[in-house]
């Protein structure tokens, strides 16, 4: 019925058919609602934001505050000053970078942790390059002062208590950074570029005691000693609640493990997984988790995976395609294996929706959360459409679900099959981009809805990109991209 | 959203950073002849190059003990830091040290002077307390507090503590 290389439709079916009930809430008034939950989001989005800003300034502040601060002068103590400041916003903004990978619930639900993330990443290179510039002028500053040179000043400060860890913490943080930049990490291992990223914790610790001892800002007896180091604790803190404690709490209560494993396409398999009280996670539909699955082949690596179903009260299920070296292994784990979950995350869920309608587009295993989305969603007849997309008929896995579902709930559903267009560049396929198909001809009331977008991420980039320019709002574009 | 955030941001830290203006950063008043300084360090030592010391004091072996206890006073070496000289001078009675004055100290612009006046004291209570060098240094005042034992280590060598 889908298997087609044209946009097909399938009629909403209505009455007799329907597997679920339509919620009573009218159309409107469910809009209304979403708009303002979607708004109060936006407000704690940005009230985060202000606060991660005026962080920053609150670290100026503890210099201003310090005796002399006012009455700069020399070249030297310019120096030596714009060295204390520089150090001072990098250090906070290095706390502000652990807290966004922290993983803290209450980013997660309202800015995904996803958009955390591309954050955490845009600060990378600016924190180091504000940490470097403490180190070059405070060396700097420091020989203009004294006269001596800055080799000497180097040496100088290398022999003063605490500065060679200060030093190790520079050097880590230069090779935290340069792991991470596009063009090596994609050279490197997952598990290496991890080992190295882990690092930035001891990057982090070892860089405190110099502050603690040789720097002025934060003398012994003073509040921004105090303030410092409950900065300290608070961004550590969360990182071992949220990213220790809470992912083993979560491991233990729920003991979930693998009961089978099924290749449902070349390279694809669907990981049933059984546990105690799994609907007690609260996984919406759209979200995923980070598995780890205990044997002695693939403990060490940690996969993020999408629910491709919302789960039960014993019962879960995920699907993964082999995307790299790792997930292959998947498909040869043994029913019976512990798994332990991180998770769930993810704002790939209708929570997140703003506006009255729903437009649904999946490509690949992009089909996953998109599946688990449409089957967590009231909908009345006519209220989602779906486009699902593949480059061939082998891709074509959960779709047989996916059309069910969408049969339930009066969901419209198009396929369209085939490799993307060659003379232009577009997310469809040739015959379709010739045919003068759009986002808005698929999907009529675009401008009203939410749209949700999975697949890898050139695809799904140009897909948001043609939404973005037929006037789509931000706030209804939901976006869950994995590097194909 | 993403403009909301950054007025929002701008406004509040330019909040924050007038607030910590106001709050301080000024020079303490007494900057100048601060309370380390003793008032009975009548010789201002030269501070010219590293070592001038001076010792004026008895050195007296006491009748049949092999305790020697020395009275006097005793400067330190002037040791050079990143923010300048640091020399210290000591007041020994019975072979106790009773007293310690800084003759000079970091100085070398307004908070370095502020950072040692605060450190001052503290060296000094320890000192007293360990009647030895072997101090603790002052978090904050790392440069001030290594000239301070050093100058003081070599006072009380003067001394033969």
């Amino acid at each position: 019925m889908i298997d087609t290389a044209r946009p097909t439709s399938t009629p909403p079916t209505t009455g007799p058919f329907r597997g679920t009930a339509a919620p009573a809430e009218p159309l409107e008034v469910a809009a209304v609602r979403r708009r303002r939950a979607g708004r109060r989001r936006a407000a704690t989005v940005d009230l985060l934001g202000i606060l991660a800003w005026a962080s920053a300034a609150m670290a100026v502040t503890l210099w201003l505050v310090t005796p002399g601060s006012h009455s700069v002068s020399g070249v030297g103590g310019w120096l030596t000053d714009a060295g204390i400041v520089a150090g001072l916003i990098g250090t906070d903004l290095v706390l502000v970078m652990l807290v966004l990978a922290a993983r803290v619930p209450l980013i997660d639900r309202v800015f995904g942790q996803d958009n955390a993330i591309a954050v955490h990443r845009s600060l990378g290179k600016p924190v180091l390059y504000l940490l470097l510039a403490h180190g070059l002028l405070l060396t700097l500053g420091y020989s203009a002062s004294s006269g001596s040179g800055p080799i000497a000043e180097t040496i100088a400060l290398f022999s003063t208590p605490d500065m060679p860890l200060a030093y190790l913490s520079l050097g880590l943080f230069v090779a935290v950074v340069v792991t991470s930049l596009v063009a090596v990490r994609r050279r490197l291992p997952y598990e290496a570029w991890h080992v190295i990223h882990l690092l930035s914790y001891a990057a982090v610790l070892v860089a405190l005691p110099h502050m603690l001892s040789v720097g002025s800002v934060l003398a012994h007896g003073t509040w921004q000693r105090v303030y410092w180091i409950a900065l300290y604790v608070l961004a550590l803190g969360l990182i071992a609640l949220y990213r220790i404690v809470l992912p083993i709490v979560v491991t233990l209560r729920h003991r979930i493990r693998v009961v089978a494993v099924e290749p449902i396409a070349p390279g694809v398999v669907s990981i049933h997984l059984a546990g105690r009280d799994l609907d007690a996670l609260g996984a919406r539909g759209g979200q995923y988790g980070v598995w780890r699955f205990w044997t002695a082949k693939t403990w060490w690596h940690a996969h993020p995976v999408s629910f491709s179903a919302v789960p039960g009260r014993d019962r879960a299920r995920i699907t993964v395609r082999d995307l790299g070296a790792g997930s292959a292994r998947l498909g040869r784990i043994t029913p019976g294996t512990t798994v332990s979950l991180e998770g769930p995350y993810g704002l790939f869920t209708s929570q997140a929706r703003t506006a009255p309608f729903l437009a649904l587009v999946a490509s690949g295993i992009g089909i996953t959360p998109v599946r688990a989305l449409l089957e967590d969603t009231d909908l009345r007849p006519g209220e989602a459409t779906v486009l699902l997309r593949g480059s061939d008929t082998s891709q074509q896995y959960l779709w047989q679900e996916t059309a069910a579902l969408a049969e339930s709930t009066g969901s419209r559903l198009y396929a369209m099959v085939g490799n993307r267009a060659r003379s232009g560049e577009s997310w469809m396929t040739e015959d379709d981009l010739r045919r003068g198909v759009t986002l808005r001809s698929v999907f009529p009331r675009l401008l009203e809805s939410d749209l949700y977008v999975c697949g890898p991420r050139a695809w799904s980039d140009l897909v948001v990109r043609e939404a973005r320019l037929a006037g789509v709002p931000e706030h209804q574009i939901h976006q869950e991209r994995f590097e194909s | 959203m993403r403009a909301r955030v950054i007025a929002g941001g701008v406004v509040t830290s330019a909040a924050v950073l007038v607030i910590g203006w106001q709050l301080g950063g000024q020079p303490a008043v007494t900057a100048q002849s601060g309370a380390a300084t003793g008032s009975t360090s009548g010789s201002s030592s030269s501070s010219g190059t590293g070592s001038s010391s001076s010792g004026t004091g008895s050195s007296s072996s006491a009748g049949s003990g092999t305790s020697s206890s020395v009275s006097g006073t005793f400067a330190g070496a002037a040791t050079q830091t990143q923010f300048g000289p640091v020399q210290v001078q000591i007041v020994v009675a019975d072979g106790k040290i009773t007293d310690v004055t800084a003759l000079q100290l970091t100085d070398r612009d307004g908070r370095s002077e502020q950072i040692s006046q605060q450190a001052a004291p503290i060296l000094r209570q320890e000192a007293l307390q360990a009647q030895s060098a072997k101090i603790q240094a002052v978090s904050g005042a790392t440069y001030t507090s290594e000239g301070y034992t050093t100058s003081l280590q070599s006072a009380i060598d003067k001394a033969g503590l």
